[in-house]
This record gives structure tokens, C-alpha cells and sequence, in this order.
């Protein structure tokens, strides 16, 4: 009987694996529908919603550059096209919200793809700053191209998604705080689930052996440029996904939300989660947005702290802070399962 | 069109001076990428606290701007030394991309901490020599823009003589070209790569004092560099010296003559497509070094 | 077992964080007796734009304590702060924070165009009306929201104004126009295109930039090129306003560097630019909202409030003089009559030529203050200081 996890997984293998997993996907189901009768006001909702949104963002970076090992410093970039081109499709040209949707994530994997086969050839450092500089790029058509996008001006106004309405049931408005979370926190359990599948399926094994040696997973017959762009396609509809919902959410698109800071915002929930760790993303994810709205009154100080466990974690803690809790477990003599995957802990 | 004639010089010599700047800015990323392989991302933040060093100097010393270039690179070595001892020294021979996250890290630390303690308000940096304007035929130079010229031209040379004709340059460089044979020549790496990040950091601080007084003086002043410099590298080739200089103001020239047919916003698009072009067609970048990928 | 002991370890950890985070975000304090009005401020105190908010938060925040002293109608007042930062996507977090803990009966702010157009939505949606007094985009109050006044001429208004006046009484013909790429600075330029080619003037360029440009010896060198230039209008903030008139200067295109042109500006630059500019602001002529040389009694009265609590030798800028009046403004409506947030915009409807530290105030039916009094024209002279130049 193979081991199909891959990435260390604090849930045992096997059949009690399989009926602890379904319990994990009824308790996540569960939490978030409770979240927000936990938490009633409008303000707090919408950082829930924000959580989800930056959940989407950091697990698809994870499955990029945990996973496939692809150093990818523009991640925003993607969830900057996903965003303009649902946003642009919506109030210019009148399309519906789910059409456009679905326009926005086939337009940033695509320029996932675009940016992956380009950059085939490039490792480590070339990569990152390949990526980097295409972000820069992206950047700057978002600001200059204005009679698109209208650039700084800004898109004011954007709507939310149409209601929804099943028949029997009340309609569905998502102007409604907690219908919107809902319909991001769905969308961000079920990419969770279909990255968890792919990286248990002979994909993720794929994308694993062009991580660590990419010359020996070639004479398998693995091509690192094949895997690496599908990784890159993935990754980055996830990204537009994200950036189709902040749009609609916050109602005001504006270039600035994308800027390059933006994207080591998401690499460092990815690296303080703890890479090669599908929930140690969200992990970093959920921390990283709920942590600075706590700690809002001391104002600045908030981002000399994400710097400092930026730092602290790449220095003392490789495998983030999923693989200090995978560490702990271990010690207290919880079974921990496979490490296929995770080069870490 | 002879209008146009003083206008053109006009510009190659903004271009010069921009791109002169930015190679003092990219100097040391590109010396500690050729003798390490690593970047550091917090290099942009050693020019903008290279600045706010000589800024402070010259207030100190009522406007002595010599002091606050040898503050620039005194603060700016040992920046240098820290973020090698406490990033690179212990993480050598880990996963290639730690240092570079926890140099984003470091950056993004240095940068709000410099926010928290100076303000957002920019500080406007006057160097006795910026309004100094010395007009020639047409065209302007102020003695501010010369300074710059003058010293990146020293300080390059300095660099070259270092590197050409002293034992400890040419144990750099030897270093650059194969760290394992470089270790069995006897050349202490450990030392040697501490003297990189010293030089290469003090360039920074240098470049600081020099973009004090042109750039909007912010905690976030050298981020607005960084990405070009990374841009400058790739394109005069990885730890390339000859390349950097090149690439440095041959940027610096494209900004200017954006901005004078252009528009200055579309800059950076030019230069960033021209590093993707590079990076498709000719990796190495424009001077290619021969390097052996140990596959 | 483990699985028992790993599932109540996780669920209770769970719980302390619900519980705590309940404890953390939960509701305010218990309510006060006393009649209070509560002003939310939307004020830029970080990024580029913080010298805004800073000041004008210290001219609301005197305008409270003068009020406070006696009270208005048996109401008091109480200031509730949110940084919006100058740009849209802090502005609309720091407003629903604001409008969702606070519930204020009314907002003043945001210190920038682009923040108040973000916010224009949230307080629409939650009725509650907002005093701008320092953004000039016209984008505010053309398209006519209910729920949203503006003390500050707009961008039109200003620009024409100028407009008229350089070409009558400079005789200026020729313009190149410089702005910041947002929509303050685009509006702005374009109404003084369209203003000034209607009078008969002719603009030799108009360039653009982001907030991110730092150098502008190329932009300088480039306006060099162009030939005789009269008149330089600019739209950005102080940073890069500094960096401007020392470029221009140097490249001996304006009358600070040797050449010909005056350099021309909107309310846009605190007090303290000339200092900073230096020699290069010199013949620098702008629009100001406040000048404290002025001997009507509103403005004499704040001048002498803000040197008792600030010292004898400050002098406040239009800035803290937009904060006071604003809140002054609120305070007119309370002693009106108001007592909450649609009252509040009732009586802000009815408003007749209230006298304010920066100008009269009278509303028109797009909620735009129509009176042009705000306007004052300076110019910098040669010791930095400024000359009223009595145009309007």
C-alpha cells in the first residue's frame, strides 16, 4: 500500500487517515460557518474575508515555490491581472460578474504560463528576479495604460457578485458581509482541496522530483519546463482568483494594491507558514493578516514585526512555523506521517 | 533641429550622471553576487541609510560634505559586515533561497524601522554643491552632478586597481571564478567573502551620499533603485563588473531620453523589457563571463 | 488515543483564540450620558501625504477644545482619528473601520482626492455626511452625492480663476504643464488647459509623472528645449515639488535660475516649501486658502487660538485652518439645530455665507462651496517670504 501523501501531513496514512480527513473537511466546513456569528461586525467580517482572500494567494504560491521550487517575487502581479480584467470586463463592457471571473483567472494563468515558459531556463536567482521583473512590468501597464484601467485614477464603484437564487430558498444577496465570506472561504476550502489532490497524485510527485534534482528527474522522463509551467499555471489563476474577489470586495481597484511589496507580503506568509506545507500556507496566511489587525494600535510597528519574523523564520526556522508544530507533535509522540515532499523538517 | 543639438548633450549628460549613480548603487550587489552567488536584498536599504548618514554628517558638521561621504561608507561597511555575519556566514551551503528571503526580511525591517524613527515626511537634502550651476554652451551642469561623475569615476578606478594589481583582489577574483580551487590555493573564503560585503556595501553607502541630494529623501528612497539595480545586473551579466558599468548607464541614458520623447512613467517598461529580452536571449548578459554550471 | 489527546489539545487552543480574539475585538465601552457629537476624521498622517493630515488634524483638534469649553446646545464634541493614508485603499479600510466602531454623526476629510472619492461610496451607503476641505478633484461633487460637501474651490474653479488672471495680468501666452499622475493633479491640469487655450493661450507640453520619480533634471532639461516658456503650472506634493523648482532653477528655465518662467501652483504646497525650495522658489506664485496677514475677525481669532496653545512664534497654514473649519463648520449646524447625522446634513443644506478662517461658505447645489473669497493669490520673493498679490 503506496503512501499517497505527499508534504508532511499531521494526519496518519492509511483507512483511520481517510476517515480523520473527511472529520478535518466537516470541522473546516463547520468553522466557517460559524466564523461570522463569532464575530458580528461589519469590520471584523471583512477581515475574515481578507483572511480567505490571502489564504487563496499564499497556497498558490506554496504549490509554486513550495512545491515546484520556483522562486516567484511577483506573485501579485497575477492577482493584479485577475483583478483588472474581471473588474475591467464588469463596468466597461457590461459583462456578467461569473463570466468575467472566470476571464480574470484564465487571463493570470495564462500569464503564469507566459512567464514560466519564458523564463524555462532560469534557476534560483535568475528566476526570482526574472519574476520580479515582470511584476515591475505589470505594474507599470496597469498605471500607464489608463484608458483601460484608468491607472491611479482608480475604478470606484465596483459591484459585488449577482444574487443568487435557488429555488425554495431566500435569495442570496452577496452586498452581504457574510454571504461574501462565504463565497471566498468556499472558493479557498475547494482550491485547497483539488491543490491537496494534485499534490497526492502523480503530479505531485512529479513536481517534487524537478524541485530537488532536476537532471535526474529528466533521465525518468520528467521535463522540468513541462511541470514547472503547469505549476505556474496553477499557482497563478489561483492568484487572479484572489484578485477577482478583492476587487469586488473592497469596490476601488488601484494599481498601488499590486505593488511588488504586495508580493513578499505573500511570500512571507508562505515562509513563516512554512513552505512545502499546504496548511502550514494557510497557517501563515490566517497569522499574517489577523496579527497586524490585532496589534493595529501600534501602528507602524506592525510591519517592523513582519520584517523581524521574516527574518527570524528564513534564519532559524526553514521549515516555517508548521515545521515547529510538526517538530512539537513529533516530540510529544503523536504519529506524524510521510515526508515525502517537504525537504524540511 | 539644432535647437534640438544642446538639449541631446543636455540629456546624455543627465543620463550619465542618473546611470553613474546607478552603477555606484549596483556595484557591490553585482562584486557579492560574482564572489558568493547570493543576493542581498536589503542592499537598497544600505543606500537609503548610506543617505540619511550623510545627511545627518553634513548637519552636524555644518555642512561638511566630505564628512558625510566617509559617514556614507563607514555606515555602509559596516552594514556590510552585520548582514554577513548574522545572514549569509551561517546559512552558507543551505537552500540558496533563504538568504534571499531573509534578506527581504531584513529589508523590509530596516525600511520600517527607518519610517518609525525618521518620519514619512521627506527630508530635503541640500549638498553646498547642488545649486552650484555651471552653464556651458548651452547646457548646465551643477557642480553637485560633477561630484557625482568625479567620485564614481575614483571610486571605480580605486575598484579596478583593487582588484587588478593587489593580492587581495586577485584573490577575490579567483575566488569568483571557482570557490573550490580558490580553497585549495589556501585563500581564506571566510575572510575574503566578509571584505566583499565591507567593499560592496560601502559602495552602497557611497551611492547613498551621492542620491541624497537627488532623490526625494525617504525611508523608501533606495527602493525605488533597488529594482533597477537588480535589472542593471542581470543585464551587464552576474558579478560582471565591466557589464555593470555598462548596463548602469546605458540606463541611465534610455531614462532620459524616455522622459525627453516619452513620458517618464514609460522608463521603466523599456528597461524592464529590455532585462526580459536579455533574460530570454542572452542570459549571461551583455559582457558574458564564462561561467562552468556545475550540473 | 493520541488522536483523542492531539483533537483536544487543538479544540482547546481553538477556543482560548476565539475567546480571546472575541475579548479583543468586542464592543466599546459603556455609553456616556452627556450629548455628544461625535467627527470622524479621515486624515492622511502616513505615506507622502501625512504633512496633510497632521496639520489638519491640529487645526480640528483646537477647533474641539475652543468649542468644548462652552459646548454648543449642550453638545460636546469628540474627534475620532483613522489614518487614511492619501490613497484609496487605506482611505476605504480606515473608513469602514471608522463608520462601523465609531458611527460618527459626521466625517471630515480625506486630506486627498483619491481617498475622498474612495470613501464617497462608504458614507453614502451609511448615511452619514462628509465635510471635505482639501481635495480638489471635481470628480467630489459633479456627479452630485448627497451626502458629500466641499468647502475647497475645486479643481475648476481654481484653475480657471488662475487662469483669468495670469493672462490678464502677467500677460502669459505660453504654458507647460506638470502634474502628478492622480486625479487631483490630472484634474487640476486639465482645467487649466481647457481654461487657458479658451482665453487664447497656447500649451507647449504637458507631462506626467508617477509619485515614484525622483529626479526631474531630465524633465527640467527637456522643458529647455521648448523655447520661451511664460508660465509653468504644477500639480504634485511637496516632495517632489521641492525636487521640481530646484530642477527647473537649475536648468535656467525659470525666473529663480535666470529664465523666464513662473512657476505656478493650486492649493496644494504647506507652508515651509519656500524654506525647503530655497533660492528656486523664488517668483513662485500660488493659490493659498488661508493668509493670516488677513484682518477679518475669523481669522485673527484663530490665529491668536492657535499662538496661545502653540507659541507666539507659529503660524498655522491653510491646513490646520481646513481642520478647524470644518469643525467649525459642524458646530454652525449643531447651533442650528442639528443632532445627528441626517440633521447634520439638513442644516449643512441650508447653510447661508458662513465666515470661516479660510473664506466665506455658501453651498451650491451640488454641495460645492461656490464662493471664491478662499482663493489668495501670493507670491515668493527673494528673502522666501510671501507678497499677497490681491488679485481676487
Amino acid at each position: 500500500m503506496s503512501d499517497t501523501t505527499s508534504g508532511t501531513s499531521v494526519l496518519p496514512s492509511g483507512r483511520s487517515g481517510d476517515y480523520v480527513r473527511w472529520l478535518s473537511l466537516l470541522a473546516c466546513v463547520a468553522v466557517i460557518i460559524v466564523l461570522p456569528f463569532v464575530f458580528r461586525d461589519a469590520y471584523w467580517r471583512g477581515i475574515l474575508t481578507i483572511c480567505a482572500i490571502n489564504i487563496l494567494l499564499a497556497i498558490g504560491l506554496d504549490f509554486i515555490f513550495g512545491y515546484a521550487g520556483q522562486l516567484s517575487l511577483g506573485h501579485s502581479a497575477f492577482s493584479g491581472i485577475g483583478a483588472y480584467v474581471s473588474t475591467v470586463l464588469v463596468t466597461s463592457f457590461g459583462f456578467n460578474f461569473w463570466v468575467a471571473f472566470v476571464c480574470g483567472v484564465l487571463g493570470a494563468g495564462l500569464a503564469g504560463v507566459l512567464l514560466s515558459a519564458f523564463a524555462v531556463r532560469l534557476k534560483g536567482h535568475y528566476l526570482a528576479i526574472a519574476s520580479l521583473g515582470f511584476a515591475v512590468i505589470t505594474y507599470q501597464i496597469l498605471v500607464n495604460w489608463i484608458s483601460v484601467t484608468q491607472g491611479p485614477l482608480g475604478i470606484y464603484g465596483i459591484p459585488s457578485p449577482p444574487s443568487l437564487s435557488i429555488p425554495g430558498l431566500p435569495e442570496i444577496s452577496f452586498a452581504n458581509q457574510q454571504m461574501y465570506f462565504y463565497l471566498v472561504a468556499s472558493f479557498a476550502l475547494l482550491t485547497y482541496i483539488v491543490l491537496r489532490n494534485l499534490i497526492s497524485s502523480p503530479i505531485g510527485d512529479a513536481l517534487i522530483a524537478v524541485r530537488e534534482d532536476e537532471v535526474s528527474a529528466a533521465s525518468l522522463g520528467i521535463y522540468g519546463t513541462k511541470w514547472k509551467v503547469v505549476a505556474f499555471g496553477v499557482g497563478c489563476s489561483i492568484a487572479g482568483m484572489a484578485g477577482c474577489f478583492y476587487a469586488s470586495f473592497i469596490g476601488t481597484l488601484v494599481p498601488d494594491a499590486f505593488f511588488i511589496t504586495e508580493s513578499f507580503m505573500i511570500l512571507a506568509m508562505v515562509v513563516i507558514g512554512g513552505r512545502g506545507n499546504l496548511w502550514g500556507a494557510v497557517l501563515g496566511a490566517v497569522l499574517l493578516t489577523v496579527v497586524p489587525e490585532l496589534l493595529r494600535g501600534i501602528g507602524d510597528f506592525r510591519l517592523i514585526i513582519y520584517g523581524l519574523a521574516l527574518t527570524f523564520v528564513a534564519l532559524f526556522l526553514p521549515g516555517g512555523l508548521s515545521g515547529v508544530i510538526i517538530q512539537a507533535m513529533r516530540r510529544m509522540g503523536l504519529a506524524v506521517s510521510g515526508v515525502k515532499g517537504d525537504a524540511h523538517v | 533641429m539644432l535647437d534640438l543639438l544642446p538639449i541631446l548633450a543636455q540629456q546624455i549628460i543627465n543620463g550619465l550622471v542618473l546611470g553613474s549613480i546607478y552603477v555606484l548603487a549596483t556595484l557591490g550587489l553585482t562584486l557579492i553576487f560574482g564572489v558568493l552567488g547570493q543576493i542581498n536584498f536589503a542592499h537598497a536599504d544600505f543606500v537609503t541609510l548610506g543617505a540619511f548618514a550623510a545627511f545627518f554628517a553634513a548637519r552636524l558638521t555644518g555642512g561638511n560634505y566630505i564628512f558625510a561621504i566617509l559617514a556614507a561608507l563607514l555606515v555602509g561597511a559596516l552594514l556590510g559586515l552585520a548582514i554577513n555575519g548574522a545572514v549569509f556566514s551561517p546559512l552558507r551551503g543551505q537552500d540558496e533561497t533563504r538568504p534571499l528571503v531573509a534578506t527581504i526580511g531584513v529589508s523590509v525591517l530596516l525600511e520600517n524601522t527607518a519610517l518609525a524613527v525618521l518620519g514619512p515626511v521627506p527630508y530635503v537634502f541640500d549638498s553646498p554643491y547642488s545649486n552650484q550651476v555651471i552653464r556651458v554652451a548651452g547646457m548646465f551642469f551643477t557642480v553637485q552632478n560633477m561630484l557625482v561623475m568625479i567620485v564614481a569615476v575614483l571610486s571605480i578606478g580605486a575598484l579596478y586597481m583593487f582588484l587588478k594589481l593587489t593580492f587581495l583582489g586577485k584573490a577575490l577574483r579567483a575566488l569568483s571564478q571557482d570557490r573550490e580551487a580558490a580553497g585549495l590555493m589556501g585563500i581564506n573564503q571566510k575572510q575574503l567573502i566578509a571584505l566583499t560585503f565591507v567593499i560592496g556595501s560601502a559602495f552602497a553607502g557611497l551611492a547613498g551620499a551621492m542620491l541624497g541630494p537627488v532623490l526625494v529623501l525617504t525611508p523608501f528612497a533606495g527602493a525605488s533603485v533597488i529594482v533597477k539595480a537588480f535589472a542593471i545586473v542581470i543585464i551587464g551579466g552576474f558579478g560582471n563588473v565591466e557589464g555593470t558599468i555598462l548596463a548602469g548607464l546605458m540606463i541611465g541614458l534610455i531614462e532620459s531620453f524616455t522622459t525627453q520623447f516619452l513620458t517618464p512613467g514609460l522608463s521603466d517598461i523599456v528597461v524592464f523589457g529590455i532585462l526580459l529580452l536579455m533574460l530570454a536571449f542572452r542570459p549571461t548578459g551583455l559582457i558574458a563571463e564564462r561561467r562552468e554550471e556545475n550540473v | 488515543m493520541g488522536q483523542t489527546r492531539r483533537a483536544l489539545a487543538i479544540a482547546s487552543i481553538a477556543a482560548a483564540g476565539f475567546v480571546g480574539l472575541q475579548l479583543l475585538t468586542g464592543s466599546a465601552a459603556a455609553q456616556n450620558s452627556t450629548k455628544v457629537i461625535k467627527i470622524g476624521a479621515l486624515l492622511a498622517t502616513s505615506g507622502a501625504g501625512s504633512y496633510q493630515g497632521a496639520q489638519q488634524k491640529e487645526g480640528a483638534e483646537l477647533a474641539i477644545e475652543l468649542l468644548n469649553k462652552t459646548g454648543v446646545n449642550g453638545y460636546k464634541f469628540q474627534l475620532h482619528h483613522e489614518d487614511s493614508a492619501c490613497g484609496p485603499l487605506p482611505a476605504t479600510q480606515a473608513g469602514k473601520r471608522l463608520i462601523e466602531t465609531v458611527k460618527p454623526d459626521v466625517i471630515i476629510g480625506e486630506s486627498c482626492s483619491d481617498g475622498t472619492l474612495a470613501v464617497m461610496p462608504l458614507v453614502q451607503q451609511a448615511q452619514i455626511p462628509l465635510i471635505n476641505a482639501s481635495a480638489s478633484s471635481l470628480k467630489i461633487t459633479e456627479p452630485g452625492n448627497p451626502w458629500t460637501f466641499r468647502i475647497l474651490p475645486h479643481a475648476q474653479m481654481q484653475s480657471e480663476n488662475f487662469s483669468n488672471h495670469v493672462y490678464e495680468k502677467l500677460g502669459a501666452r505660453t504654458a507647460v504643464l506638470l502634474f502628478e499622475n492622480t486625479n487631483a493633479g490630472i484634474d487640476t491640469i486639465d482645467s487649466f488647459e481647457k481654461a487657458f487655450v479658451a482665453k487664447g493661450g497656447k500649451i507647449l507640453a504637458k507631462i506626467g509623472f508617477g509619485r515614484d520619480v525622483n529626479d526631474f533634471t531630465a524633465i527640467a532639461t527637456r522643458l529647455a528645449g521648448l523655447g520661451p516658456i511664460d508660465i509653468i503650472p504644477t500639480a504634485s506634493l511637496e516632495g517632489q515639488g521641492v525636487k521640481i523648482a530646484q530642477a527647473l532653477a537649475q536648468a535656467g528655465v525659470t525666473k529663480a535660475g535666470g529664465g523666464k518662467a513662473i512657476q505656478l501652483s493650486n492649493i496644494w504646497l504647506p507652508a515651509g516649501f519656500d524654506e525647503k525650495a530655497g533660492k528656486a522658489a523664488t517668483g513662485f506664485i500660488r493659490i493659498v486658502q488661508f493668509d493670516h496677514l488677513e484682518q477679518r475677525k475669523p481669522v485673527q481669532d484663530f490665529l491668536a487660538s492657535y499662538r496661545a496653545k502653540f507659541g507666539a512664534d507659529k503660524t498655522p497654514s491653510h491646513l490646520q485652518a481646513q481642520g478647524y473649519d470644518q469643525v467649525m463648520l459642524v458646530a454652525d449646524t449643531v447651533r442650528r439645530g442639528a443632532t445627528d447625522a441626517k440633521s447634520i446634513r439638513d442644516k449643512l443644506l441650508e447653510t447661508k455665507n458662513l465666515e470661516g478662517a479660510t473664506g466665506h461658505v455658501v453651498f451650491d447645489g451640488k454641495h460645492q462651496n461656490s464662493s471664491v473669497d478662499t482663493m489668495h493669490y501670493v507670491e515668493t520673493t527673494a528673502d522666501l517670504n510671501w507678497k499677497s498679490l490681491n488679485w481676487n
